[in-house]
């Protein structure tokens, strides 16, 4: 399954290998006008390409035994390799990234809840940042959508955060690669923040607005790879009297941050705050929204306090076990609980 | 309005602040109270969030130049009777930097319930750009839930869609007219026996010795963006006549939690001029 082989003209072939477009696979699910944007070709140019594309995977499927019912539909085997090849954002604290599997995965939603002062804003931060390291460092070179609801967001905290980030890929060209040094330019800690989306919403109304408004954007923009909201609760915590509205407002949304997180294969991370609820007898904390909220988020992240660390425990998860590891917020943003302290403790 | 319009692209390297008028509290808030946000100040009574919050009124008064907002400030109070000799005491210190009288740019109003609060959020849509405010002080917050509600869990329910209600349009006035909001906040006493839920920097709060925690509870903690706590702790000073011991209180002041600030604190002392930060921990005073 090869570009190379394609019936098509040498120019498009070279266009579209130059692109990305390497197998018949990553052709399959895209638009006609997608492509055309990133051939920089005519749209019709654009669909004879996509018709030879599904003439050739048609007949392929078939000799290969397989029945793709629809156009965009993939096999398991497709996706696993499309897993294993994806790249995770990571967190900035190694045992996290451990217990996650590697980080933030793109195409899943992520739920992150814990009580105020846990680090729920910091890591939203984080990951906004952590979003644009370029593909040569291991990261993903996107962009971010900060979604705010709550205007916890601090430019200043951003920029400390964008500081440390560009300072450890500085050090990594250091130890790694003392002869390419010149050529490397570093990010400025400020072009992190133009590539920061912010959006202050101070309404529920505003809130699905921009949600809804979300695949527009994003499909102009290119490369945004993270979505954030923080927090996905905070307006729906007032007086809503008609809870079942609340219910299906909340279900839509989650809705259509799954179809984006799939349609542009981008992680979408909406934190959540804690609520108390009585249960036999007693109350326990629980992330806020209620039950049948729990099934919009692919992975369930609780932020905790044990003793004076921060720990992380994955709740929930398709794939991975349950486990928790500790972490820290620092002057430079997440990172890994320094196991120093641990042994003051102890004495 | 469209979705687009609520981008805000790029983004500004700096969020305006509000000076304490003192450059210790200030290195403390990395620059002073954050305007667009709402910062929450927790002591128990006799602590200074009176005396810290008057200090604001007159400081947001002052021009950028020295860290103010050059602009009113609006203080609505739900604790009574409103402290004027102390304002007016502390506005003389301000007189000479500013060409009017600064009591004449603060505009006080009282609060008798919650209700009351809610009642009144609105008018700031045409109040805030006619008056020139910037800074709006609440205090009390826990004084207007004192008392109203039962403890029942319907009643608590109502209540705390009260809180995110109440924070839920300070926020949007804060946002809309790029205001900094401080709110004080009382504390209660933490029984030993029931487990206490952490929130924040530090695993317990302590104050005048006794174990507390911020009124109001878990789902007000997600009203604010910035929460401060102050305590006082009572120290001898000896060297006096032995019949007679001295008694000194200290207070505290400390980041509980903030999106911003690590953890960190600092002593301070009332004077007659206002709320000043100390140097270090040793009695040495600035």
């Amino acid at each position: 399954m090869e570009v190379s082989t394609l019936p098509i003209s040498a120019s498009h072939r070279g266009k579209l290998i130059s692109s990305g477009y390497t197998s018949l696979s990553s052709l399959s699910s895209v638009s006609p006008s997608r492509l055309a944007q990133d051939l920089k070709i005519s749209e019709n140019e654009a669909v004879e390409i996509l018709k030879v594309v599904s003439r050739r995977s048609g007949s392929e499927k078939i000799e290969n035994g397989n029945h793709a019912i629809m156009n965009g539909a993939q096999t398991a085997w497709d996706m696993l390799h499309e897993e294993e090849s994806s790249v995770c954002i990571t967190t900035s604290c190694s045992d996290l990234d451990v217990i996650l599997g590697g980080g933030i995965h793109c195409k899943e939603v992520t739920e992150i809840g814990g009580v105020p002062g846990i680090g729920k804003t910091q890591l939203g931060i984080q990951l906004a940042v952590n979003v644009q390291i370029p593909s040569g460092y291991g990261g993903l070179g996107g962009k971010a959508i900060y979604i705010d609801t709550e205007g916890s967001f601090m430019v200043e905290r951003a920029l400390q955060i964008a500081e440390a980030c560009a300072q450890d890929m500085l050090e990594y060209d250091n130890l790694l690669r003392k002869d390419s040094q010149a050529c490397r330019v570093i990010k400025q800690p400020k072009a992190f923040l133009e590539n920061i989306f912010y959006f202050r919403v101070c309404t529920y109304t505003e809130q699905i607005a921009v949600i809804n408004y979300l695949e527009k954007f994003i499909s102009e923009q290119k490369d945004v790879k993270v979505v954030i909201v923080d927090s996905i609760t905070f307006h729906f915590r007032q007086d809503f009297e008609d809870m079942a509205l609340r219910t299906r407002l909340l279900g839509g949304m989650a809705l259509k941050l799954m179809k984006l997180a799939k349609q542009f294969k981008l992680a979408v991370v909406l934190l959540n705050q804690v609520t108390t609820k009585y249960k036999e007898g007693s109350f326990q904390l629980t992330l806020a929204l209620g039950d049948s909220w729990s099934h919009a988020s692919t992975n369930r992240i609780i932020l905790h306090w044990n003793g004076d660390e921060r720990y992380a425990y994955l709740d929930k998860s398709p794939s991975l076990q349950s486990a928790s590891a500790p972490y820290a917020v620092t002057g430079k943003g997440i990172r890994n609980a320094a196991p120093n302290c641990k042994r003051v403790k102890l004495m | 309005m469209r979705p687009e319009d609520l981008l805000r692209h790029p983004l500004p390297t700096q969020t305006p602040k509000l000076t304490f008028g003192c450059s210790l509290l200030d290195r403390l808030l990395g620059g002073g109270i954050p305007c667009h946000s709402i910062t929450e100040i927790v002591a128990e009574s006799g602590t200074g969030k009176t005396q810290l919050s008057l200090q604001l009124l007159l400081a947001a008064q002052l021009p950028a130049s020295r860290g103010g907002l050059s602009a009113s400030s609006l203080y609505l109070h739900s604790e009574f009777p409103f402290p004027f000799r102390r304002l007016h005491q502390l506005s003389l210190f301000y007189k000479t930097d500013l060409p009017h009288d600064p009591l004449e740019r603060i505009f006080v109003q009282p609060l008798h319930s919650a209700d009351h609060l809610l009642d009144l959020l609105p008018r700031l849509d045409f109040l805030v750009p006619k008056l020139n405010i910037k800074l709006i002080v609440i205090d009390s917050v826990a004084a207007l839930f004192r008392g109203e509600f039962e403890n029942t869990p319907l009643e608590l329910k109502r209540r705390s869609s009260m809180f995110f209600k109440i924070s839920s349009k300070l926020r949007f006035y804060s946002h809309k007219f790029g205001l900094a909001v401080v709110l004080t906040n009382q504390v209660v006493d933490v029984m030993q026996s029931s487990d206490n839920l952490r929130i924040g920097n530090s695993a317990f709060l302590c104050s005048s010795g006794r174990r507390v925690c911020a009124a109001l509870g878990l789902s007000w903690a997600n009203c604010v963006n910035t929460r401060l706590f102050m305590w006082r702790e009572e120290g001898r000073v000896g060297e006096d006549c032995e019949s007679f011991e001295r008694m000194q209180t200290r207070r505290f002041i400390r980041v509980v939690f903030a999106p911003h600030l690590p953890d960190s604190s600092c002593e301070f002392v009332i004077r007659k001029e206002g709320v000043l930060g100390c140097i270090d921990d040793n009695g040495q005073r600035k």
